[in-house]
């Protein structure tokens, strides 16, 4: 029976988007503590860009404190963290993602050890056996698949659209559940479908809020821009760059210019670099079924991640005259093939560098978006970039819009924004609140939340209890609480209303029956049998809802209450009434003894 | 077109006002309540920047939102203050409203002016400028015209007219001097230093009956008189009229813009004059288009004129089929860039256009 009936929430650090931040989220439900993502901030190069887990324990084990970790897609900034979390801090419990989740965070969390540790030199960080032995910790969970964590604990993953494998989770202990989004996307894309949740009506959804205040410009106004800027520059012989983080978006991207390509018959060739996004591809055909309904589709007749005119690319093109368009990795130009193609193209002015995604500080990609023009590489090098330099922003994150459809399926009963910044957002706050008539949370970093609950216990009534309390008195009515005596009895987890005879039985105790009797005394000369009469007549004019009978013993008796009469041993004059009573019929009892010693009306007999 | 954005609100819009610094307001008005008055941080892409860095966002933002029970048919800004002024039905009160303070980021209402006396007046139409002190413009009828005010609430001016003529425009020619224009066309002129005195209407000249007009004021050429201001009138029945504020009984020139037939009613009848492109005005409000005329190729004929653009975006937009077209309910220009504007439909949409320059002078 869990003892505790809140919700805490406590944020080790969030944010996604704007700030690209790392997402840990610690909550406790029911006595059941599970840590939602685990990201890493890749902004700094410290130990700032992990999570500060010394928050959850000070001491102890957290496999000892945490009963599951749960991650909601691959994006670094959710997952960036999670070796050294398991592997570097130690933590030996179950963690859950999604399949596609699974098969693409060791790829991402690989390919970015090596730039960290062997482009970089740094230390301080996971190995690659560590990310082995961390993902052979994960237990892959299907969409709307209830997962036992504990006999108490479950958990549900819903399609959160937004890359590949994202989904929110239903976290449930008993009867409290809190539902965490991740970062999810209300409107699908060419890849991937919208977000979607049943009316799960959890005590409180935990949802990104990063977007919450911007009203976007429509996809085709973006595309159409994109492809102006892409063709312009093709058209004038040069070579556009678009260095993608492979998995998400570049797939997006290619289709869109396989389509524009297609449609305006262009002959420019476009190459997407291998490696990792080779891979990528391979595991967006493993998954299909993740994507949208469109994709699926056409897979019957033709593979969308087949591409026509897209082709590997080798080091060596980026040296072939003409022009050509080029996906290459890795997005923020930090390091590796992006950055190489980069420093080719960047002297020639007709030459144009697509940014597809916000850059960290610090990335070459972040100084050329800075408006940078001058760069110092390696060796004291200066670059000057010549080449154009545009950015194009196709993130996919749920905005104003989106937060309030969700809301509206989930029908949560609290709300609680996270938010990458430290602003207030009061008006979104209000308008949550009084459109749904819910609480709103907004903690900022290292705030705990407390939200209480109002759990409702089910309990088995017994058929035999339920059929005896329904037949006395008068119609039960549907609106008003009826009163009821029985026995709750709690056992094993289960609880159990009976009937006091039955868990007098089941527990093995003796039924003692409790008698009362009451003696009224009434002023009456006559002999006992016309008093009895008296009150016999008296009663049976007044409870008229009653059973009243004169037994031929000379008692009376109304329902189960037998009412008998003597004469006082000392007075003649009085009468003395027995009025006796068992404890369930106290009410009725009480009632009766107070009605006698009112008196007796004046009989005409 | 040279740049397009469509962007999506959550509630329709028929009032865009631009704020100081790349904001503009929006306002629902739906009839129901729960209507929001969201001021939007404009995308960098509509700054005017010396140097073009990088727009590395092509969004809008929420900066601030309040919430009015009301439906708010005008906003105004009230220029050197952090103060909107908003109207609607059921009467001609104001609204006035403070965007936020440094802590805060929703707009609340502060206080309100009290509608004129006598039932069942329509809503007001307000104007706003920055004199000895913040003044609003407001009435909805020529005898009710009143300068309130709006950080006090004191009546600075009132109208002394006894026509009841039902107003559609008004507007500040300069700190003193006042144009107003009737739902019937009318034009009047009135002076707050001068005694109010019976407001004289001078009607439209060669108009049809039956028709609704509404007014569009323009900047002007810069250092000039304000009575040189640029002054043209739609009406329901898309003819457009010039007309000098010194003699506002003729008119300068005159033209007939292409109106969908049968017309769909004046609710949302809009033209304004290009702050930045001379001659130019946009008219919308027949239909889901707008149109962009060059008025310096007019003449008195007052035949059919030819736009320099059309803009029909918001008619593609919504669901298809059934449902009805969307209607653009009101544009505005942006206030630096010469061919930019921005336009909001009934259907939620708000789009934020610039087209390409022809050869011609436009």
């Amino acid at each position: 029976f869990p003892e505790i009936s809140y919700l805490f929430f406590f944020c080790l650090g969030a944010g996604a988007g704007q700030d690209v931040g790392r997402s840990c989220i610690l909550v406790s439900i029911a006595g059941k503590n599970v840590m939602l993502d685990c990201g890493m901030h890749m902004g700094y190069n410290d130990d700032r860009r992990f999570p500060d887990f010394s928050y959850i324990t000070q001491n102890g084990r957290l496999t000892d404190f945490l009963d599951c970790v749960i991650i909601s897609h691959f994006h670094l900034d959710h997952c960036g963290a999670l070796p050294y979390f398991s592997e570097m801090v130690g933590y030996d419990g179950p963690i859950y993602m999604t399949h596609p989740t699974k098969a693409i965070c060791p790829i991402l969390l690989e390919d970015y050890r090596k730039i960290t540790v062997d482009k970089k030199g740094e230390t301080n960080f996971f190995t690659s056996q560590m990310i082995k032995d961390c993902m052979k910790k994960v237990v892959a969970v299907h969409l709307h698949q209830t997962v036992q964590v504990d006999e108490e604990l479950e958990i549900k993953a819903y399609y959160a659209g937004h890359v590949l494998g994202a989904a929110m989770f239903q976290i449930k202990v008993g009867c409290e559940s809190v539902v965490y989004t991740g970062d999810y996307n209300m409107t699908p894309d060419r890849h991937l479908g919208a977000a979607w949740i049943d009316k799960c009506r959890p005590d409180l959804l935990i949802t990104e809020s990063t977007y919450a205040t911007t009203i976007r410009d429509s996809k085709r106004c973006r595309e159409r821009d994109f492809l102006k800027k892409v063709h312009e520059t093709v058209e004038r012989g040069g070579k556009v760059l678009i260095p993608v983080f492979a998995l998400g978006r570049a797939q997006e991207l290619c289709i869109l210019l396989e389509t524009f390509w297609e449609r305006m018959n262009l002959k420019a060739p476009i190459y997407f670099s291998t490696g990792l996004t080779e891979k990528a591809n391979h595991y967006y055909k493993l998954f299909i079924t993740w994507t949208n309904q469109k994709i699926r589709k056409t897979f019957v007749q033709r593979n969308m991640f087949e591409f026509k005119h897209i082709k590997a690319f080798d080091r060596a093109f980026a040296d072939n005259p003409g022009p050509m368009v080029v996906f290459a990795t890795p997005g923020m130009l930090h390091a590796g093939q992006s950055l190489q193609i980069f420093r080719k193209w960047a002297g020639n002015e007709k030459n144009m560098v697509i940014m597809p995604g916000y850059c960290v500080q610090g990335t070459v990609g972040h100084k050329i978006l800075s408006g940078q023009r001058k760069l110092e590489m390696e060796g004291r090098q200066i670059l000057e970039v010549k080449m154009q330099v545009e950015y194009m922003s196709f993130s996919a994150h749920a905005d104003a819009k989106g937060i309030m459809q969700l809301i509206r399926q989930a029908e949560p009963r609290n709300v609680l924004l996270v938010h990458g910044e430290a602003k207030k957002m009061e008006f979104l706050k209000q308008k949550i609140e009084q459109e749904f008539h819910v609480n709103c949370y907004m903690p900022a970093n290292g705030e705990t939340t407390t939200i209480f609950t109002n759990p409702s216990i089910p309990v088995d009534i017994s058929l035999g209890l339920l059929k005896r309390e329904t037949a006395i008195g008068l119609l039960p009515d549907a609106k008003k609480p009826k009163l009821m005596h029985g026995t709750l009895i709690m056992k094993d987890n289960s609880f159990r209303l009976v009937s006091p005879e039955q868990a007098l039985k089941e527990l093995g105790l003796a039924e003692h029956q409790l008698r009362f009797t009451c003696r009224v005394h009434i002023q009456d000369p006559r002999k006992e049998h016309e008093t009895v009469l008296r009150v016999y007549n008296h009663l049976k004019g007044v409870l008229k809802d009653y059973s009243v009978q004169h037994l031929p013993d000379g008692s009376i008796t109304v329902e189960s209450i037998l009412i008998q009469a003597t004469a006082h041993s000392e007075d003649q004059g009085t009468k003395v009434l027995l009025v006796s009573w068992t404890y369930q019929d106290e009410e009725l009892g009480s009632y009766l003894t107070s009605l006698l010693k009112k008196g007796l009306p004046q009989s005409s007999t | 077109y040279e740049d397009l954005h469509t962007f999506e609100l959550q509630a329709p819009t028929r009032v865009i006002e631009w704020a100081r610094g790349n904001r503009v307001c929006v306002a629902g008005y739906g009839q129901s309540g729960g209507n929001e008055i969201l001021q939007l941080l404009a995308p960098p892409t509509l700054q005017v920047k010396e140097t073009q860095g990088l727009c590395p966002e092509r969004d809008f933002k929420v900066e601030c939102g309040g919430f009015s029970n009301r439906p708010v048919y005008s906003l105004k800004h009230v220029p050197d203050t952090s103060l909107l002024v908003t109207s609607g039905p059921p009467d001609s009160s104001l609204q006035v409203w403070q965007v936020s303070a440094e802590d805060s980021d929703v707009i609340k209402r502060v206080s309100a002016v009290p509608a004129e006396n006598g039932t069942g007046q329509p809503w007001a139409k307000i104007a706003t400028v920055s004199a000895r002190a913040p003044w609003v413009l407001h009435g909805s009828r020529l005898d009710s015209v009143r300068i309130t005010e709006v950080e006090s609430g004191k009546n600075v001016y009132a109208a002394a007219s006894r026509n009841g003529e039902e107003l559609s425009s008004l507007a500040f020619l300069d700190c003193h001097t006042l144009l107003l224009c009737c739902a019937k066309g009318q034009l009047c002129l009135a002076d707050v230093r001068q005694p109010p005195s019976p407001l004289e209407a001078a009607s439209v000249p060669s108009a049809p009956c039956g028709e609704r007009w509404c007014m569009g004021v323009g900047r002007g050429p810069q250092g000039s008189d304000s009575r040189s201001r640029p002054v043209v009138r739609l009406s329901s029945g898309g003819h457009l009229i010039l007309t000098d504020v010194r003699k506002t009984s003729e008119s300068l020139a005159s033209a007939k813009c292409r109106v969908p037939s049968p017309s769909s009613g004046a609710e949302f009848l809009c033209v304004s004059w290009a702050p930045a492109l001379e001659g130019c005005l946009a008219v919308s409000g027949f239909d889901g288009t707008v149109h962009v005329y060059d008025a310096q190729s007019w003449d008195g004929s007052g035949r059919e004129a030819e736009p320099v653009f059309v803009h029909k975006g918001h008619a593609f937009g919504g669901a298809g089929g059934g449902a009805d077209p969307p209607q653009v309910t009101v544009h505005a220009w942006h206030p630096q860039k010469p061919r930019t504007l921005l336009s909001a439909a009934s259907d939620g949409s708000l789009h934020v256009w610039d087209w390409v320059q022809s050869c011609g002078k436009c």
